[in-house]
């Protein structure tokens, strides 16, 4: 009961970001997907094709009709892990409710984890939703002739992580006493490094497993300096 | 590690429910609190004095394990503050500086996001009877509240949970006298009915004189005093001594505070010096006569904190 309490206290404060999120991938994701149905000059269909007409090797290695709604995930998806970072860890520091919020009768662990529930929520629940929802209306046979890769699938997956990792560098920075130009800063330099560093794979994989383990080395940083840090 | 309620009528006044061992921090080499030693009982109500920067609430975080000693120790309730456990913290009440409290809720939110952590002893009666004693509507968000009426919700959010122990840190801070008065009034009228232990921080000293049995003064982060008030109301005390010529040069008489001259009278600010002390040091120096001037707990307090630079100032002036 306290856990859940703390949960919909956090929930509700990230609530109008993940819905701004949500709402600004489903309609420009799914404006976009509509538009490559209806306009896109590389979309092609089988029935499209005139009597002779062959086709060319550029019409098979087009890019997805996800591509642009992929990049669109990846905006939306760091953006909303600073912002929700930023909503968790930095304003309670400026609108000084720390002192409030610890004196609770449960754990502090109980108080980080009702914090990165809340970001997972958003993030992985309701950005992965969006997703889902863009990839099965991607996949349709009748609007496009080649349904989006797989491939294409689990890089949405990489950037939703990328968001987490945005968070959770967001959030290391936040709980930092140092001073913003010495290890203050290292939150959110090692999420940039971890961003680099993925979105440069060729690989899905071994993106996903950098991705992973930047989620894992943020995640026991911040555990380590919420339940030692002095409010 | 938790006490059942009913143990509480075993025990005696002289119980302390809060004691601090040389507690000290430190600010980069700045003492926010330096070696406080303090100890409230059971059943009081102990007004926490000092000036701007005394170290009351880095004292009161400390307490609260809220931040962490450089040196010493304290406990509340029997447990240490460096791990102060959920159910201790259940039978302590907060209220933090300023009322610091999540602006985006209605007072009814607040009420239930608190309630949800004294799942036993939250007292919704009780802090409804409040909301409306102080002319409250349930449904107002926190952000639309004055810094009075964020007080008051404070208030009421620290007592409905009838903690056995309540801290509240400088809660009458900006608060027009009407609201204080009021604030103080719920305050009192609670602790009378339920006979709890609090620890409250303040600088204005009427408050304090209103409602404290006990008061502590804390001096740049050190200890000043630490007794009962009528203790500490009979110790401070301004004597004013007459005298035929000029008053000595010298003044050696035990607990003296500041000493201030003109032409014929001598003005001693004394502490802990007696009426038989007073009259032999009159004696011994030849005064004409002798009197103990009215001081309220403002004036008492301003002397006893008064920093050594001021006295020396007043030398100076003198030359």
């Amino acid at each position: 009961m306290k856990f859940v309490m703390l949960l919909r206290k956090e929930a509700r404060e990230s609530a109008p970001w993940i819905l701004l999120s949500v709402i600004v991938l489903l309609a420009i994701g799914g404006l976009l997907l509509r538009q490559e149905a209806r306009y896109g000059q590389d979309n092609w269909r089988y029935s499209q094709l005139s009597p002779g007409q062959t086709v060319s090797p550029y019409m098979l290695t087009r890019e997805s009709v996800l591509t642009g709604p992929g990049a669109l995930l990846f905006t939306v998806s760091i953006g909303l892990g600073l912002i929700l970072g930023i909503r968790h860890f930095w304003i309670p520091h400026f609108t000084r409710t720390w002192s409030f919020l610890l004196h609770r009768s449960v754990s502090r662990m109980s108080i980080l984890a009702s914090k990165l529930t809340a970001a997972a929520i958003g993030l992985v629940v309701f950005l992965g939703a969006v997703w889902i929802a863009l990839y099965w209306y991607a996949c349709r046979e009748d609007l496009f002739a080649f349904p989006p890769s797989a491939k294409v699938f689990v890089n949405g997956w990489v950037f939703i992580a990328l968001g987490l990792i945005a968070y959770l560098g967001t959030a290391l920075s936040g709980l930092s006493r140092a001073r913003w130009y010495t290890t203050k800063i290292f939150g959110l330099a090692f999420a940039t490094l971890v961003l680099f560093v993925t979105i440069t794979q060729s690989r899905v994989s071994s993106a996903l497993l950098i991705t992973l383990a930047g989620i894992v080395i943020l995640l026991v940083q911040i555990i380590e300096t919420f339940l030692k840090r002095q409010y | 590690m938790s006490r059942h309620p009913n143990s509480r009528k075993k025990k005696t006044m002289n119980e302390t429910v809060l004691e601090t061992h040389n507690l000290t921090r430190y600010y980069g080499s700045a003492a926010a609190v330096d070696h406080l030693n303090l100890k409230v009982p059971r059943g009081c109500i102990c007004g926490f004095i000092g000036r701007n920067g005394a170290g009351k609430t880095t004292a009161i975080k400390l307490m609260l394990g809220l931040l962490e000693p450089t040196a010493g120790s304290s406990s509340l309730l029997g447990c240490d503050s460096a791990a102060l456990t959920p159910a201790i913290r259940q039978r302590i009440g907060y209220v933090t500086e300023g009322h610091r409290l999540f602006r985006w809720m209605t007072i009814s939110e607040l009420e239930n996001f608190q309630a949800a952590f004294f799942p036993r002893q939250w007292d919704r009666k009780l802090f409804a009877e409040m909301i409306e004693y102080f002319e409250l509507a349930k449904k107002r968000k926190i952000k639309h509240l004055s810094n009075g009426q964020r007080a008051q919700v404070s208030l009421a959010l620290a007592l409905a949970p009838k903690p056995e122990l309540l801290i509240m840190d400088d809660p009458t801070l900006g608060l027009d006298a009407a609201i204080r008065r009021q604030f103080l009034e719920g305050m009192i009228e609670l602790i009378m009915r339920q006979g709890r232990t609090v620890l409250f921080s303040s600088h204005i000293l009427a408050d304090v004189e209103r409602v404290a049995d006990r008061i502590a003064v804390i001096d740049k982060g050190r200890l000043r005093a630490s007794c009962s008030l009528e203790e500490f109301r009979s110790a401070v005390r301004k004597v004013v001594f007459t005298f035929a010529d000029s008053p000595p040069a010298q003044v050696d008489i035990d607990g003296l505070l500041h000493c201030r001259r003109s032409d014929k009278q001598l003005e001693l600010t004394l502490v802990g010096a007696d009426d038989f002390e007073v009259a032999a040091w009159a004696e011994a120096v030849n005064a004409l006569e002798h009197h103990t001037a009215k001081m309220n707990l403002e004036d008492q307090f301003i002397e006893f904190t008064a920093p050594a630079n001021r006295r020396k100032l007043f030398q100076w002036e003198e030359t």
